[in-house]
């Protein structure tokens, strides 16, 4: 009787196990009849474009957020209108380390989000060409060719949809900028130093700083001396203390920060001195244009918003802004590319395009769209052909987070000249 | 009872076809992944190329990995020797028989059951908060100026604080439960001989907690080693020198970060090799340090 519990016992024990295997096969089998049967089925419709399409997306957003709630909606509007049902997965902000595996294991997985810069390079090899469908509806017509020239040179064709653009510079309170009596934005350094003063003289803290984007808030002002390029062989080989116009840049950071302009306690944790911007004590914060949603989030309420470039210095050499995006790409295995782009088109544009806009407080991907929280967003991003990237080559060193601390360091004063910091810089780079 | 082997045999089978698959293969296949040139963790073998010991070298010459073994050599060190010794006092404490030892125990113990990442913003942004932490209140009350604790001179050891705070709960559990298991009549035979309470734990429940003390530097160096959700809380965005472990700089190598797309699965399963053979060290050393004894709880 005993052996025979015994054996029963093991046997449910594998039972079960076999039986976790199963239900993935399964659920892949289940996943992927949809799609096979698409093409016969699409064409025998009541009249749905889609009918029996079924579309699977990994999105970065998490569930319940705003941008998550209009992209549902989407969703649900694309199923009624053309018959795909679009199966949504809310992957969160680490969507990055599970579209690589998704993709090289050749997961059922239509439509993906990301940092357009990934999908341009890692995730490139498995990634549709868009590009006739996109020319099918005119994209270029309505959308940013900065990014787009940018995902051809990367990919080789344009490999992405931009959903969610973003643009770096200097944020500011209008309030603020309106109590101190400030009509005008400041185009150079100078102009920027005279603002400075301006708001310490009316009692405000003139620029909010967290260590987190100290790196951020150094690299503009090096471009602007240097550029890109330079800066990059600098990072690569070394010679910061010989060069006149970085020795400059530094100083004049260093000078910045006696002068007593940055807000008290920076550079913070984040995101304490962000937040001050929104509570209205200090006036400026250089970042892309995502901290003004997220400072909005902070303080429970919309802050009036401005938006500038980052100055010119003397002798500038460079002055790109930032821009970056959160695109949306298709598997190169996906069965049904025409209706996953329809969808696409469908989330940057029109009404949930408009909604990405106003509730998630973000650049509009599409430029016939209504401008919500930063007015002359889209006419710089037009502008722009060759974007400032977030601290370029910098990133790829291997002493990158010494270099990122240092740059912190620098805003804490820890070095009293430039020629200190840059000398500093050379120990840790070429 | 009579032994059957078939039994056995079905019994554990489960279980060793599920440690072959999820932990020697992957243990395996890291290993030899470090040994190559790869640049996705899931791409497949084909696309390897041999790399020799070239990874190990990269990793062993890159600023960050060496920052961030120092990191977690002082987080073993010495977040270890004063987690162990909080630990083991309060175990004392607590077993010595006071009053609401039950409450002490429960509260000591409930930042355990507090999910870490509450826990590390509750540091971040009520303790060690520039303008209206508890710290900075304290020390203006006292006629000080505010002072930047998670500024990059201080962001390691407010980090170490916040994580000690959180680990001294769980290691002290468990040194109760060792003391507990000390029979109380050798504590009262000594007591009759005239030793003191330092004599106590010095000649009695310390030697009898070598058991116990070599399991918990074994947990501690799994933590130390492991160490990430903290790194991560403290250095949000961007990882820093000061706050940088060995398992953030392999999730940055591996992932890539804000603004970085390279990627190299070859250098992270490098990392991770090495930290697998430092806690094996740690685990042979703290052996033959504290050696097996006739009688231990």
């Amino acid at each position: 009787m005993k052996k025979i519990v015994a054996l029963l016992m093991a046997s449910a024990m594998a039972a079960s196990l076999a039986a976790c295997g199963g239900s993935a096969q399964s659920s892949e089998a289940t996943s992927a009849a949809p799609a096979e049967s698409t093409a016969a089925e699409s064409t025998a419709t009541d009249g749905k474009k889609y009918e029996g399409v079924e579309l699977t997306m990994w999105s970065m957003w998490s569930a319940g957020e705003v941008q998550a709630n209009a992209i549902q909606a989407a969703a649900d509007a694309f199923e009624a209108e053309t018959g795909a049902h679009v199966n949504i997965e809310w992957k969160g902000r680490d969507v990055n380390t599970l579209i690589s595996a998704a993709l090289e294991s050749g997961e059922k997985l239509d439509i993906f989000e990301d940092d357009y810069n990934r999908i341009g390079h890692a995730y490139a090899p498995y990634t549709y060409d868009l590009t006739e469908m996109a020319n099918a509806v005119g994209y270029d017509d309505f959308s940013y060719a900065c990014f787009n020239d940018q995902s051809k040179e990367w990919a080789g064709y344009l490999n992405s949809i931009v959903e969610q653009p973003q643009i770096g510079g200097i944020f500011y309170n209008k309030d603020v900028f309106d109590a101190c009596g400030i009509t005008e934005t400041p185009k150079t350094w100078d102009e920027f130093l005279t603002v400075c003063q301006t708001i310490k003289d009316n009692g405000y803290e003139p620029l909010a700083l967290d260590g987190a984007y100290a790196n951020f808030n150094f690299y503009n002002h090096l471009v602007r001396h240097l550029g890109e390029d330079a800066i990059a062989e600098l990072g690569k080989n070394g010679g910061w203390a010989d060069n006149e116009a970085a020795v400059t840049a530094a100083q004049e950071i260093i000078d910045f920060v006696n002068a007593g302009y940055l807000a008290e306690g920076a550079p913070d944790a984040y995101p304490a001195s962000q937040t001050k911007v929104g509570l209205g004590t200090a006036a400026m914060v250089v970042c892309a244009n995502y901290v003004t949603s997220e400072v909005d989030a902070a303080v429970g309420e919309p802050v009036n918003w401005g938006f500038f470039n980052y100055p010119e210095v003397e002798g500038n050499v460079d002055a790109s802004a930032y821009a970056g995006a959160n695109s949306l790409a298709i598997s190169s295995n996906c069965e049904n590319p025409q209706a996953a782009f329809d969808f696409i088109m469908t989330i940057v544009t029109g009404t949930c395009g408009q909604e990405l806009v106003d509730k998630g407080g973000q650049i509009p991907a599409d430029t016939r769209l209504k401008e919500s929280v930063l007015a002359g967003s889209v006419e710089t991003l037009k502008n722009t052909t060759t974007p400032m990237s977030w601290c370029g080559s910098l990133n790829t060193l291997d002493g990158w987070s010494s270099i990122k601390s240092s740059m912190i360091e620098l805003f804490e004063g820890k070095y009293a000249t430039g020629a200190d910091y840059c000398a500093y810089l050379d120990t840790l780079c070429g | 009872m009579k032994k059957n082997k078939t039994m056995i045999f079905l019994f554990i089978l489960p279980t060793v076809l599920c440690l072959l698959f999820m932990y020697v293969y992957p243990v395996v296949r890291t290993v030899i992944m470090s040994f190559f040139k790869v640049e996705s963790l899931t791409a497949t073998t084909s696309t390897w190329s041999f790399y020799g010991l070239q990874n190990y070298f990269k990793i062993l010459r890159n600023a960050g990995f060496i920052s961030s073994m120092k990191n977690m050599v002082m987080i073993w060190l010495v977040g270890g020797i004063i987690t162990m010794c909080l630990s083991m006092l309060m175990a004392v404490i607590l077993t010595s028989g006071i009053r609401g030892a039950k409450f002490f125990k429960a509260a000591i113990y409930m930042p355990n059951i507090i999910s870490a990442v509450a826990l590390a913003t509750m540091w971040i942004q009520y303790v060690f908060n520039y303008d209206y932490g508890l710290l900075n209140q304290i020390v203006k009350a006292f006629g000080g100026e505010n002072v930047r604790w998670l500024g990059t001179d201080l962001i390691f050891w407010a980090m170490m604080i916040a994580f000690i705070f959180g680990s001294v709960g769980y290691y002290m559990l468990i040194f109760i439960s060792g003391i507990e298991g000390i029979p109380q009549d050798l504590y009262e035979a000594a007591t009759i001989d005239g030793a003191n309470i330092f004599d106590r734990f010095f000649q009695i429940t310390l030697p009898l907690l070598k058991g116990v003390i070599r399991t918990c530097v074994t947990f501690w160096s799994i933590n130390a080693t492991t160490f990430f959700l903290w790194t991560k809380m403290f250095s949000p965005i961007n990882t820093e020198t000061a706050t940088i472990v060995p398992v953030v700089y392999l999730y940055d190598t591996v992932f890539g970060g804000k603004g970085v797309v390279e990627r190299d699965a070859g250098a992270g399963a490098a990392v991770g090799v090495v930290l697998t053979l430092i806690i094996i060290a740690v685990y042979v050393i703290t052996n033959l340090i504290l050696k097996d004894s006739d009688l231990e709880y």
